[in-house]
């Protein structure tokens, strides 16, 4: 017979269960709050990568995809930060570095999968990993009688004034990688700023834009018959949205636009947030995104359909055409590099 | 008399002044047909003159669980700060409008110090307290960001309509047995209604399009509309936005319409 004190205790107990469940499970279910793009990058993030991603390590993942990461990273607590892996391109992974938010290397001691990347992957101009890279270069037109672009002085060629694009290069790393570029072909190297500014003066009149997704559609509608851009925002319009636009490798060489991930000191999940890593570096994981974008992929090992592969960089020679610029001497000049550049391109 | 005779002669000024009014609406309006133009072109880029007349990007908008989730919780939001700044800004505004509170100048620019801070800065500062808090940051950290913004606007309206506020109507009130909730409710407010739902009207709009505080206040999969809209234009500049953008005027114009409805927009341009 069930008395009336021991009901009380087992509704006591069932209540206390039903209230507190919640809470116990949430603890035993760990988040990683994580940065990510947009796009069809963060469709496919949101659809496929981070399901499997959570489903196999039992956690929740957050992923942020509202920009600007840097300053939310830097108003948060270091012993409790924001994020615990941060993606971002190589520039601001430098930022983060001399500010102390993230780890200067990670190893294959803490993600295995960095046994099998190419070296530009974590090489000394590398915060962190690199999980994939575009090659920044020449978009055309094919259809407005332009030559082809063999090298990166050919958008200076006078018949481009006025149709040529380029970046407000304060605020885009393309557009610093291409002043960079300007000083390693007009001058002594990637560092020749002076080199590098007199010949940005020649190609004025240029059409600026802040966001790379600007430049691809100025190429698209033919607002310019020629920019600055890398493969992906070139090689990603298939099909019914194809249009007479191509991307040239320059023979001088490609810039490397990298995806980098990186791990903040102060998380309280850093096993899980290497994991991830690892994960993301897996070959499989690598495929899906990088048919998906047209992102080359770090891990040597992973083997891309046919028309990917003879677009993207996936062999050693290929990958040896990519040059890595050195952020940190960049973000040591960046503010006297903005109000030159901001001068030379007034009007 | 002939036809002649009856014609008014030329007025220079008033010619003018209807030049001018049609070079401000047109200055005013331009941007809107702009982009419907985008909005309609089918062509998947934003292109100009268009090709064509497609809805292909307001299906992509009202098919997308991003754009709608960010679309419905932009509009809670908005009516969430519509109630609550009609409410605080509405009794600041009586409480200043009395006459004798201390410090009342101090306290009506302190109120409306939201405006003159710049938004970003009022969302990085939140977003750090919040954070400094350990409150992280919840859906009603965002709302009341918002009605931080969105209170001067109510306040600045009901004063206005306070401003010439016969109070020998409340004490006559008063005088004949009426409670104060009842002077409230039954005079003082229909009198003061215009202001306060002018006022409204701003804070939904103001909400609804905040963009440099929602920036940092917004969490993972509860993104407003006009934080989405900026992160989608990052990567993907189609009609899409375009499409979006003509929703929300729509949306803002539907709550103009509706507050005409309700309180006639006549009695606000009275004030």
């Amino acid at each position: 017979m069930i008395s009336r004190r021991s009901m009380l205790r087992t509704g006591a107990i069932a209540a206390v269960a039903t209230v507190g469940a919640p809470s116990i499970l949430h603890a035993q279910t760990k988040t990683l709050k994580i940065t990510t793009w947009g796009g069809k990058w963060g469709d496919i993030m949101k659809a496929t990568v981070l399901p499997a991603f959570e489903k196999e390590f039992k956690c929740t993942v957050q992923a942020d995809q509202a920009f600007p990461f840097m300053p939310k990273l830097q108003a948060s607590p270091k012993n409790d930060p924001l994020y615990d892996v941060f993606h971002t391109n190589s520039n601001e992974q430098w930022s983060a570095l001399t500010e102390g938010l993230v780890m200067a290397k990670i190893t294959a001691k803490e993600v295995p999968n960095i046994a099998d990347v190419y070296p530009y992957a974590v090489s000394d101009k590398i915060v962190g990993v690199t999980i994939f890279t575009s090659a920044i270069g020449l978009g055309y037109r094919t259809d407005k009688g332009i030559p082809v672009p063999k090298s990166w002085k050919d958008l200076a060629d006078p018949k481009l004034a006025g149709q040529r694009g380029g970046y407000l290069i304060p605020v885009n790393s393309l557009g610093q990688c291409h002043l960079m570029m300007l000083g390693k072909v007009y001058g002594k190297g990637l560092q020749d700023l002076d080199a590098a500014y007199k010949a940005l003066e020649q190609l004025k009149p240029i059409k600026l834009v802040d966001f790379t997704g600007q430049m691809e559609k100025m190429l698209l509608s033919g607002e310019v018959s020629e920019g600055v851009i890398h493969d992906s925002g070139v090689l990603r319009y298939e099909g019914a949205n194809r249009q007479p636009v191509e991307f040239c490798s320059p023979t001088e060489g490609v810039m490397a636009l990298e995806q980098v991930l990186n791990v903040t000191p102060g998380s309280k999940v850093k096993e899980l947030a290497f994991s991830y890593i690892d994960y993301m570096l897996r070959p499989d994981v690598q495929k899906l995104l990088a048919e998906a974008v047209w992102y080359s992929p770090a891990n040597k090992k992973v083997k891309l359909s046919e028309k990917y592969d003879a677009r993207l960089l996936t062999t050693p020679e290929k990958v040896a055409t990519l040059i890595q610029p050195d952020w940190k001497w960049y973000n040591a000049r960046k503010d006297d590099i903005d109000a030159r550049v901001t001068r030379i391109l007034k009007g | 008399m002939s036809a002649a005779a009856n014609r008014k002669p030329f007025d220079a000024g008033r010619a003018a002044y209807l030049a001018l009014n049609i070079v401000l609406l047109a200055f005013l309006l331009a941007p809107i047909a702009i982009v419907i133009v985008f909005a309609l072109n089918p062509t998947p880029f934003i292109s100009f003159p268009p090709v064509g007349v497609s809805l292909r990007w307001f299906e992509k908008f009202f098919a997308s669980s991003d754009f709608m989730n960010a679309l419905w919780l932009s509009l809670w939001v908005a009516a969430c700060v519509l109630v609550l700044s009609v409410v605080i800004g509405g009794a600041c505004a009586l409480a200043l409008a009395r006459g004798n509170l201390p410090g009342r100048t101090f306290l009506t620019a302190f109120f409306m110090s939201p405006l003159m801070l710049p938004a970003i800065l009022t969302g990085l500062a939140l977003f750090q307290s919040y954070l400094l808090a350990g409150i992280g940051r919840p859906i009603w950290g965002l709302i009341m960001a918002h009605t931080l913004i969105a209170v001067p606007y109510v306040l600045r309206t009901t004063l206005a309509v306070l401003h010439n506020f016969d109070h020998r109507i409340e004490e006559a009130a008063a005088a004949l047995g009426a409670s104060p909730a009842r002077v409230f409710f039954e005079v003082t407010l229909p009198l003061i209604q215009p202001g306060v739902f002018a006022g409204g009207v701003f804070a939904f709009i103001v909400s609804f399009d905040q963009f440099p505080v929602s920036l940092f206040l917004v969490v993972p999969k509860s993104e407003t509309l006009p934080v989405v809209l900026y992160n989608y234009m990052k990567f993907d500049l189609d009609g899409a936005i375009a499409a979006a953008s003509m929703v929300s005027i729509l949306l803002a114009l539907s709550v103009v319409l509706a507050m005409e409805r309700l309180i006639g927009l006549k009695a606000y341009v009275k004030l």
